[in-house]
């Protein structure tokens, strides 16, 4: 699903974002992707949903160069990614049904396939009975639902998420990663940014670790199972 | 992309900033009455060109008491004279009624007619070109002529002063029209401000630029047409109010200028440059690159 080679994103000749990160992200894995703050990590989610171009490298997604799709492609690329970014954005004087019909008026679907696919997408994160509610009737954890709701209203192959409990307490955290995984579990992809170290943990799935724009790539998983094999070993 | 969801999101932009719409619209039709009121008065100036009859050489403006008839004898007495003609004070007032239908039904209730006697004079085709000129300053210094003017003069200065006015009504009209250009680009900005957040919404879920810009387009276009309409129906308001005053106060030179109202084609162009204008003011302004 995502083939990154040797990619390098500078800020001018002496800021260096990402430098040679190269990993790849199989259809259907759930990847978490760490780092200290300014590590790199919203860079890379950036350049994965292609709103900024890499100084040098590659990035295949779902099969495509996005490094040298032409710019009138990347709308229709984009349709196939969902994302999904900390502050939630919603439009305000919208209910969150219309906000999600809104955005597939815009792709110029039908309007009966734009109320199914938004009742659709509430139902899935359920917020069915919320539909005729503005964003600010909403809480925090009900507005990152329905922002998730958009992003997979049109059911995406990839979904991105840039640290989407950054603003939201631990139980209400737990809840959106149950419904990332929910998502995963039915064919989408995720790839999830985020620095909540003890949410990755108890969510045991592959991290790709960032720091000073340097990748790691982790497998949490077998690294407890180990841990547990060799409890007296030196060091662990 | 469909027109429901074009006219549906141009009409939302419009009521999310009501004010600043509003205040587009005022300064767009401001910025088009100025020269709709250039158009108006040089059109009825050369409506009046038009009217003219017979190619007059001269005209000799007479004092009310003076003997018309001598003096018309008089300048029959010149060898490049063709034909004299007197026209008395009814006579004026009637060519008047018929020229400016308006302001002359106010003028019937008048007692005497306001216009003095006049002399039109015509020369042979054989007559030098300074001619008419020749027989103007001769006439001036005669008793009973008020003013001698001939034609061909008037004619140069009133063509002169038309198109003078059209190229000052063209020159401001176009200053204007920028500046109209200038104001919708300024309210489209701001509309984007205030759209921000579902701009970047509608990027992410992969909407092309074209749907995006395009209910901004369409409100652009639809602010610049409403100003043109205002604009035309203050020049209209204008003119009413123009024609009512002359009629109770009737003036023979400021009624020139208010004989008719712009013709369809002409009052129909306002709004159309209207929307045009808002249209490349949207242009302007909404403008996107990626970072890289």
């Amino acid at each position: 699903m995502i083939q990154v080679f040797r990619l390098c994103k500078d800020y001018g000749p002496f800021r260096h974002a990402l430098s040679e990160v190269s990993f790849r992200v199989e259809p259907g894995e759930f990847v978490f992707l760490t780092g200290p703050s300014g590590a790199g990590k919203s860079t890379l989610l950036k350049l994965l949903f292609r709103e900024e171009l890499p100084t040098s490298g590659q990035i295949l997604v779902n099969g495509r160069n996005i490094a040298v799709l032409p710019e009138s492609q990347v709308p229709y690329f984009r349709r196939t990614l969902g994302v999904v970014f900390q502050d939630f954005k919603l439009i305000g004087r919208k209910t969150i049904f219309e906000n999600l019909a809104f955005v597939q008026s815009v792709l110029g679907l039908s309007r009966a396939e734009q109320k199914r696919r938004a009742y659709q997408a509430l139902k899935r994160v359920g917020l069915h009975h919320r539909m005729n509610s503005h964003p600010g009737e909403l809480s925090g954890g009900e507005q990152q639902r329905a922002a998730i709701a958009l992003a997979i209203v049109n059911e995406p192959v990839l979904l991105l998420a840039d640290e989407p409990t950054g603003n939201l307490d631990p139980v209400l955290s737990e809840e959106i990663m149950k419904l990332f995984l929910e998502i995963n579990i039915r064919g989408t992809t995720v790839f999830v940014a985020t620095h909540d170290v003890e949410l990755i943990r108890r969510m045991g799935k592959r991290v790709l670790t960032i720091e000073k724009g340097k990748l790691r790539d982790r497998d949490l998983a077998r690294e407890e199972s180990l841990a547990r094999e060799a409890p007296f070993l030196p060091g662990s | 992309m469909n027109s429901r969801y074009l006219f549906g999101e141009a009409w939302a932009i419009a009521r999310s900033g009501p004010r600043h719409t509003a205040m587009a619209v005022l300064l767009i039709a401001l910025a088009f009455y100025v020269p709709g009121l250039f158009a108006l008065v040089s059109r009825n100036l050369a409506r009046l060109a038009s009217t003219a009859g017979d190619p007059t050489a001269a005209i000799l403006t007479l004092d009310p008491a003076a003997d018309a008839h001598a003096i018309a004898a008089r300048v029959a007495g010149d060898a490049r004279v063709a034909r004299v003609t007197i026209v008395g004070s009814r006579a004026a007032f009637e060519r008047f009624r018929k020229a400016y239908p308006d302001l002359g039904a106010a003028l019937a209730d008048l007692d005497e007619a306001p216009f003095p006697p006049t002399i039109e004079v015509t020369l042979k085709p054989s007559a030098p070109p300074r001619a008419a000129r020749e027989l103007a300053r001769t006439a001036r210094s005669w008793p009973g002529v008020d003013s001698a003017e001939s034609e061909e003069e008037f004619a140069r200065k009133f063509r002169d002063g038309v198109r003078i006015l059209r190229g000052a009504g063209l020159f401001l009209g176009s200053l204007l029209a920028i500046a109209a250009v200038l104001s919708v680009a300024s309210a489209v900005r701001l509309a984007l401000d205030l759209h921000r957040d579902e701009i970047d919404i509608m990027r992410r879920m992969g909407a092309t630029e074209a749907a995006i810009r395009a209910p901004f387009w369409l409100h652009a276009s639809f602010e610049g047409l409403a100003g043109g309409a205002l604009a035309l129906a203050l020049l209209y308001a204008t003119y009413r109010g123009a024609v009512h005053l002359l009629a109770r106060e009737p003036h023979p030179v400021l009624s020139i200028f208010w004989v008719g109202f712009l013709d369809l084609p002409t009052a129909l162009a306002l709004p159309a440059v209207g929307a045009a204008a808002g249209l490349v003011g949207s242009f302007l302004s909404l403008s996107k690159r990626p970072k890289a």
